[in-house]
């Protein structure tokens, strides 16, 4: 089984799942500026202070006292934590360290036992390889040092200076070691830099793909994961979640989604959605919530018992226990066992309408409330617009949001941000406490949690479609 | 009177491995980093060896200079022992 250890950046303990495995050696290749000697350094002191594990930096070219000296800008005094035996800052020349490295009790393995030393930064690889023009024998070198590091388990850390020249070397040198970090300083908004960081490779790590953004404050390195939100974590305190019904995505919301929240799902018209809708109202249905389904102009109730009948879930029964409601907007054929369950509302305009579905609400929701009963609504919110205009949804979205949170409902919202318009899509994204986003690019389905409660954002998943239930499966 | 000639480079070179008191290195490694010549810095480290100030690994040109670290007395924690 892989141990891990953490990294000394919080930031990137995240993106890797924990922290570096151990005896791992990581190659951190970045540009000159980028803040590579930084991030080595912080890996030891951290790992020194919060791990009670020693460390040593190799430096080929720096002179130590210059490391110690720009160090204590970030409050580190690396000379205190030598004198404590969990820090070297060694000087030598890179042919020194692979003989010693390769004699038995030869200095490297002298330091290793004095300070029982677990992590380890070597800056930098391109000096260690510096004056060998053969590339088998650069790889050999990289190899032998590799597989030094790896005997004594140190997890380290292998400084690579990427300079114009070099960029090729990279790959030859990512297939020896046990990960990659890149580094980069980019052009932002023209006259910023932005500083990323990427996991390229990690053995034994899942990591979080792309470029997260860092920056270097008063206390190192500081990065944040992208995908990450966090202003709403606190809908999610003392709530319950409930399963959408589908694994990844549970997973993603950390159990399901929240009672007491309202989610809007973005389609585009080629994006089979039903299967996500179904499994996650038919969910709800199953753990015991009522539900009130504004029927959208696609799928008839015929069309709804078929699906929800595939998610375990019998419409007709649910009718007769007086556990489900529709609220219809066309002229269509409905199964008579269904009718006590319809609220008809094509004839009515605007006001009669929102008057007519508050009051039914009322009556259906209010009692059942104060009885400890939980309710879920599904709103076909392109129903809404081609119906009612954009303009009430504007109007009465947020009220009805707040009623739902008020009551400790549920909702899920589908919509079509592109044919709404930027602003109503803008507006509905904020007023949501959720968003996932399902859409077809070439000849695959996308599905993406854009915002949520818990705070937790994904990249784009493939979708999937699988033969048994929940008959899809994000990627 | 005794009189005590220090020969400037030795002064350098222990000031060097003083500020970096984790160097190792050999001759040639010590010269280049220095910025003077091997063959001056030679006779300099022999001295130092000598006087206990550096500790020489190896043989020959592979030869591997290190500090021997004086040992530092912390005198605050001496006079809390002498007091209890």
């Amino acid at each position: 089984m892989v141990s891990y250890t953490a990294t000394g950046i919080e930031g990137l303990d995240v993106i890797v799942n924990g922290g570096f495995p151990i005896g791992s050696s990581i190659v951190v290749d970045g540009a000159p500026g980028t803040g590579k000697t930084i991030l080595g350094m912080q890996f030891l002191y951290e790992g020194a202070k919060a791990e009670n594990e020693a460390g040593i930096y190799i430096t080929f070219e720096e002179f130590p006292e210059q490391i110690y000296k720009e160090m204590t800008s970030f409050g580190w005094d690396l000379k205190a934590l030598e004198r404590e035996n969990k820090l070297r800052v060694i000087c030598l020349s890179p042919e020194v360290l692979i003989s010693q490295m390769k004699q038995p009790n030869g200095i490297f393995e002298q330091i290793i036992k004095e300070i029982d030393c677990k992590r380890v930064v070597i800056d930098s690889l391109n000096l260690l390889h510096f004056g060998i023009e053969n590339q088998v024998e650069k790889r050999e070198v990289v190899f032998t040092l590799r597989n030094i590091l790896r005997k004594y388990s140190l997890t380290s850390l292998l400084i690579h200076e990427q300079t114009s020249l070099n960029k090729e070397e990279i790959p030859f040198v990512s297939y020896v070691v046990d990960g990659v970090i890149r580094l980069s300083l980019n052009e932002h908004n023209g006259i910023y830099r932005k500083r990323t960081l990427e996991v390229l490779k990690m053995r034994g790590c899942r990591i979080n793909e792309g470029e997260h953004i860092y920056r270097i404050t008063d206390e190192g390195v500081y990065l944040v994961p992208a995908l990450s939100m966090f202003e709403d974590m606190v809908v999610t305190e003392n709530q319950t979640n409930v399963t959408t019904g589908i694994p990844a995505l549970d997973k993603m919301l950390s159990g399901g989604i929240p009672r007491g929240t309202a989610f809007v799902l973005d389609t585009n018209s080629k994006a089979n959605y039903k299967y996500i809708l179904a499994s996650i109202v038919s969910s709800r249905i199953l753990a015991g919530e009522k539900v009130i389904l504004l029927l959208s102009s696609l799928s008839s109730l015929y069309d709804l018992e078929h699906i929800y009948r595939l998610y375990g879930v019998e419409l007709e029964e649910v009718v007769k226990q007086k556990r489900i409601y529709f609220i219809e907007h066309y002229d269509r054929p409905i199964p008579e066992s269904f009718q006590s369950a319809v609220l008809h509302v094509k004839r009515m305009n605007n006001d009669e309408y929102i008057e007519t579905v508050r009051a039914k609400l009322n009556t259906l929701v209010s009692k059942d409330i104060e009885d400890g009963e939980k309710w879920f609504v599904f709103y076909d919110l392109n129903t809404i617009v081609s119906q009612r205009g954009k303009d009430f949804v504007k109007r009465y979205f947020t009220e009805d949001i707040a009623f739902i949170g008020a009551t400790g409902m549920s909702m899920i919202a589908l919509s079509n941000f592109t044919e709404i318009g930027t602003e109503t899509a803008s507006f509905l994204e904020r007023t949501s406490h959720g968003v996932f986003q399902t859409w077809v690019d070439g000849n695959y389905q996308y599905f993406q949690l854009k915002k949520s409660p818990q705070g937790n954002m994904s990249r784009p998943l493939l979708v999937e479609n699988i033969q048994t239930r929940p008959y899809i499966r994000f990627l | 009177m005794v009189s005590f000639h220090l020969h400037p480079l030795q002064v350098e070179c222990t000031l060097f491995f003083q500020d970096n008191p984790y160097t190792y290195e050999t001759l040639k490694g010590l010269a280049m980093r220095l910025g003077r010549n091997a063959e001056d810095l030679a006779a300099v480290l022999d001295q130092l060896v000598s006087t206990m100030v550096l500790e020489m690994n190896g043989t020959g040109d592979s030869a591997i200079y290190r500090y021997i670290q004086p040992v530092t007395i912390d005198l605050q924690k001496e006079e809390l022992c002498e007091d209890m």
